[in-house]
């Protein structure tokens, strides 16, 4: 059983240094660590699997679709509690008085608690929370509670809040900060003279909303004592229970968080938040449990929101289609916050560049990182201006971004989009086409690392009985990482799908990372091929007397049976020489079986109407390159929730600020437009097959940043009015209309 | 029929949002003429049959049919979920005699005597109903929480109309939004449940 040879001595694992992403919030920080050079077998050829690299319908789909999956929101315990949140009127006031009395004598109302702010800066602010016996009741002491405020001068638009006699949203500081300067500005000044044409102009993008359907919050299961669970809608396990652990005074190694399914993060769900806070006070203070669930209303004015950003850009281009000079002056829109913005140019080379970055604040809730936080906003922006500059020297735009990007992967993402949407059919006039609906096609280009990172710790059990579990803190927000982690399994003790189980979110399992910038997949998978690779072999050690002596490599685990020497046993026997605990191996992240940085290019024809300024999107591509597809169904799934993300933001959705109120005026889907059934063109999801990389790479947040672009494109080919301003509704449209034909007179 | 506006005033609720609510409805009210001039309050006792079970609940008469499933019925019935609670997603759909509707905009009172059949009555994970099955095949799902409202809305529809177009299907399904972006599979897992059931 055992090999004779002397065991070498064994000599240090050549290391390499690598940087790798840290989230923060969802928002990816870089950071330098050290690993093993090459640490075992690999992946293998991408067209080489028998499981990942297909099509596999989620494990947790029958679930699903029963309505037998339990979320957050479905969890009711004994006793529980409705917790529920008093949101300030006000964009900016004090509260100077909270009269409870009426409030605490409706019968079934068990808890009334004062938020922590007594300034507060945004309308929506929490200013008092209840906990009762109904969701019904606990709105009645919403309503019944007497909040005095002093009302202070506020500033809710961006342009109003950079004047210098604008309401200051945070006391002594300035409404605009300046964050970062990059480049030579002379140098870029003096490259405009080289240019042949100059563009100069203001793109906007709007605050849009997470809108997870699920709403942030959670059920904190405390009843005295010394020990608590949090059943929480989030995008990290393990950002619960430090957070929960404080606000309830236990130790963090007592409190457990659950999340078995999640209704959406999209970047918004991190640590316990606000929410979270007044929900363990009210559960600590009762003793019971208690639901706090955003209503949808608390969820569109303070649960999330992407930045807005309002960018000036300037760029030179030559003749020959080589772009020579950027200037840019980029504000992000974070409300209270920072806001998020990629620097410019993007991705694009446009000889030397300048830009400035600043923060610009007005009294609204902070904005939360969002799908590829920062990049749709920079994308639009850069993807217009390219746009505009191609056409301004009459160069084909697909050309023209060649021209303009090194990468060669972008070429080859370019040419199969163009054949994809059928570029050759489009009119190359602007607004060139006869009659009212006029259609039009665009692309843009986008980019993100989606590298992963040393955290999850992964279990794999293998009991006598033949079953076999995984076992691993993390959550599934939807984007199939239950199924890939059975698979990566599955695969490699040569079993099928459904012969494994996974068991995830929850706290006292291994650890994970949380779901942001795209990591989870490139953290998760290699810690699951690790600790499968490593129960393959321990398995091979115990079975290899059965199979005629074997070294533990040359035993081949295929189809349901485990052979070597020309021997076979079935899976089940095998696991019959187990010991009666079963083996369980340990896995690690390991480096080189992840990789970093993805490309995407999308591509999309839309038909507008000029009398009436409805935009219908007829087709949209995306290609998308990830390097090993774990899951080819469940990506393309997250492609296409990509483009029609990017459809919602480029079209329909957008929050809405009444200046002198402070307040949002559509804070539902009443008012708030979503994509909807009606507004789905015909969907191309590709993945770029000619991507050879054996490693995994997170693609969630690639395929939300250049349809955007592709779209907005795509408006200005169809009618030769460039809105600059998203959303791009049919009045911005008419109004396009109406300035064209004036300047015409 | 009672609605949860007229059932909000009836109850008396005091305070501030209230009053401006009522304010707000005084003239809708004056225009309805409620044919049930009776206003219940406290808390009622009532029979629902859901999915072929009929249990005794007691609610206050303001309770939806929503959270009276969710959180009152033993046990919970949690496949309609709570995500707008004013009708405009879709999410808390259920069959009302076999009809679909918005059960957050539909009283419990209301929906007594009649049968209530929730996405868990339509099938289950080991024996899913032809569109259950067909979301499961085309990935119609990714973070599941617009599923039940969709498989739901969609069942009933083929029971309508067994051999939809692909413009009828996106028709039929305009009142249930999913944030994930689904709607292209819910479109293929439509068509394909209806090719299945035509076997």
């Amino acid at each position: 059983m055992q090999q004779q040879q002397p065991q070498p001595q064994p000599s240090p694992k050549p290391k390499k240094k690598i940087r790798v992403p840290r989230v923060v919030n969802g928002v990816e920080q870089m950071v330098e660590i050290e690993v093993d050079e090459d640490s075992g077998p690999g992946w293998g050829p991408n067209d080489k699997h028998t499981l990942l690299n297909h099509r596999m319908t989620r494990v947790d789909g029958p679930l699903k679709v029963a309505g037998a999956a339990r979320y957050t929101y479905d969890q009711r315990l004994p006793g529980m509690l409705y917790g529920r949140i008093l949101r300030c009127p006000h964009a900016h006031a004090r509260v100077t008085n909270i009269d409870t009395d009426a409030a605490s004598k409706i019968p079934g109302v068990q808890a009334i608690i004062q938020a922590p702010l007594t300034e507060l800066r945004f309308a929506g602010a929490p200013v008092a929370a209840v906990a009762a016996t109904t969701p019904e009741i606990a709105g009645d002491a919403l309503r019944t509670i007497k909040v005095t405020y002093e009302v202070l001068p506020h500033v809710v638009h961006a342009t109003a809040a950079i004047r210098p006699e604008a309401p200051k949203v945070v006391a002594e500081e300035n409404n605009l900060q300046e964050k970062a300067k990059s480049g030579d500005p002379a140098k870029a000044e003096a490259a405009f003279a080289t240019a042949d044409a100059v563009v100069e102009a203001e793109y906007f993008t709007q605050r849009i909303h997470h809108t997870c359907l699920e709403t942030h919050g959670m059920v904190v299961d405390y009843r005295g004592g010394d020990s608590a669970t949090i059943y929480a809608s989030t995008q990290g396990t393990f950002t619960i229970p430090g957070d929960a652990a404080k606000e309830l005074g236990l130790e963090q190694s007592k409190v457990t968080s659950i999340v078995e399914h999640m209704g959406g993060g999209f970047g918004s769900k991190f640590g316990i938040g606000t929410e979270g806070m007044l929900a363990c006070r009210l559960s600590k203070q009762t003793k019971s449990p208690v639901k706090l669930m955003l209503t949808r209303y608390d969820e569109f004015v303070m649960a999330g929101n992407r930045s807005g950003s309002w960018q000036k850009l300037k760029a030179g281009v030559k003749n020959d289609g080589t772009i020579v000079a950027l200037q840019a002056r980029q504000y992000r829109l974070g409300g209270l916050g920072q806001g998020s913005q990629a620097g410019q140019p993007y991705i694009y080379r446009m000889g030397d560049t300048y830009r400035e970055i600043y923060a610009l604040h007005t009294n609204e809730d902070s904005s939360i990182a969002m799908r590829a936080p920062g990049h749709p906003q920079a994308s639009f922006a850069v993807e217009s201006l390219v746009d505009e500059l191609a056409y301004k020297i009459k160069m084909d735009p697909v050309a023209f971004r060649k021209k303009n990007l090194r990468d060669e992967v972008y070429h080859r993402q370019l040419d199969r989009g163009a054949q994809e949407i059928g570029w050759s059919r489009r009119n190359p006039v602007a607004g060139g086409s006869p009659g009212p609906l006029k259609r039009g096609m665009g692309c843009a280009v986008g980019v993100w690392g989606g590298g992963g990172n040393n955290v999850c710790k992964v279990d794999v059990t293998i009991s006598r009985d033949g079953s076999v579990v995984v076992a691993v803190g993390t959550q599934d927000l939807g984007t199939g990482t239950r199924t890939y982690t059975r698979a990566i399994v599955a695969e490699e003790l040569g079993l099928g799908i459904n012969d494994v189980k996974e068991q995830i979110g929850n706290s006292k399992l291994g650890a994970a990372n949380p779901s942001g910038g795209s990591t989870t997949a490139p953290s998760l998978s290699p810690s699951v091929k690790d600790a499968a690779i490593k129960a393959r072999m321990m398995m091979a050690e115990r079975v290899a007397s059965l199979l005629g002596n074997p070294k533990p490599e040359e035993v081949v685990f295929s189809g349901g049976n485990v052979s070597a020497k020309g021997q076979s046993i079935a899976w089940k026997q095998a696991a019959a020489a187990l010991p009666a605990a079963g083996i369980t191996s340990h896995g690690e992240w390991r480096a080189d079986l992840q990789a970093r940085g993805v490309h995407g290019v999308a591509f999309a024809e839309v038909e507008v109407d000029v009398e009436t300024g409805h935009i219908r999107p007829i087709k949209m591509v995306h290609i998308q390159d990830g390097g090993l597809p774990l899951n080819r169904l469940t990506m393309e799934s997250q492609i296409n929730g990509g483009m029609i993300q990017s459809l919602g933001m480029a079209f329909y959705e957008g929050r809405v600020m009444d200046a002198k109120l402070g307040m949002q005026l559509n804070p539902g889907f009443g008012d708030y437009k979503l994509p909807g059934s009606l507004e789905m063109p015909e969907m191309v999801p590709i993945i770029d097959d000619d991507d050879k990389r054996e490693a995994v790479i997170g693609i969630a947040e690639g395929c939300i940043i250049p349809a955007l672009g592709a779209l907005a494109n795509a408006v200005f080919n169809a009618t030769g009015l460039r809105i600059r301003d998203l959303p791009i509704t049919p009045d911005k449209i008419l109004i396009a209309i109406d300035r064209h034909q004036l300047s015409q007179i | 029929m009672t609605s949860r506006r007229n059932f909000l005033k009836g109850v008396g609720i005091v305070g501030a949002g209230a009053a401006i609510a009522d304010q707000l409805w005084s003239g809708v009210e004056a225009e309805e003429k409620p044919s049930a001039p009776e206003t219940l309050s406290g808390v009622v006792k009532l029979v629902l049959d859901v999915n072929g079970r009929k249990q005794s609940v007691q609610v206050e008469p303001r309770t939806t049919l929503l959270n009276t499933l969710r959180n009152h019925l033993e046990p919970a019935v949690t496949g309609p979920k709570l995500v707008c609670d004013m009708g405009t997603c879709g999410a808390c759909t259920v069959l009302l005699d076999g009809k679909p509707v918005y059960s957050c905009l539909v009283l419990a009172v209301d929906a007594a005597n009649k049968k209530i059949t929730t996405v868990e009555g339509l099938g289950s994970p080991d024996k899913p109903n032809v569109v259950q099955a067909a979301f499961v095949e085309n990935d119609a799902l990714m973070c599941g929480f617009c599923t039940p409202g969709f498989v739901t809305t969609i069942s009933a529809y083929l029971k309508k109309n067994p051999n939809p177009s692909l413009a009828e299907v996106r028709e039929a399904c305009k009142g249930n939004f999913c944030r994930c972006g689904t709607y292209p599979r819910v479109f293929e897992a439509a068509l394909s449940a209806a090719k299945a059931s035509q076997g």
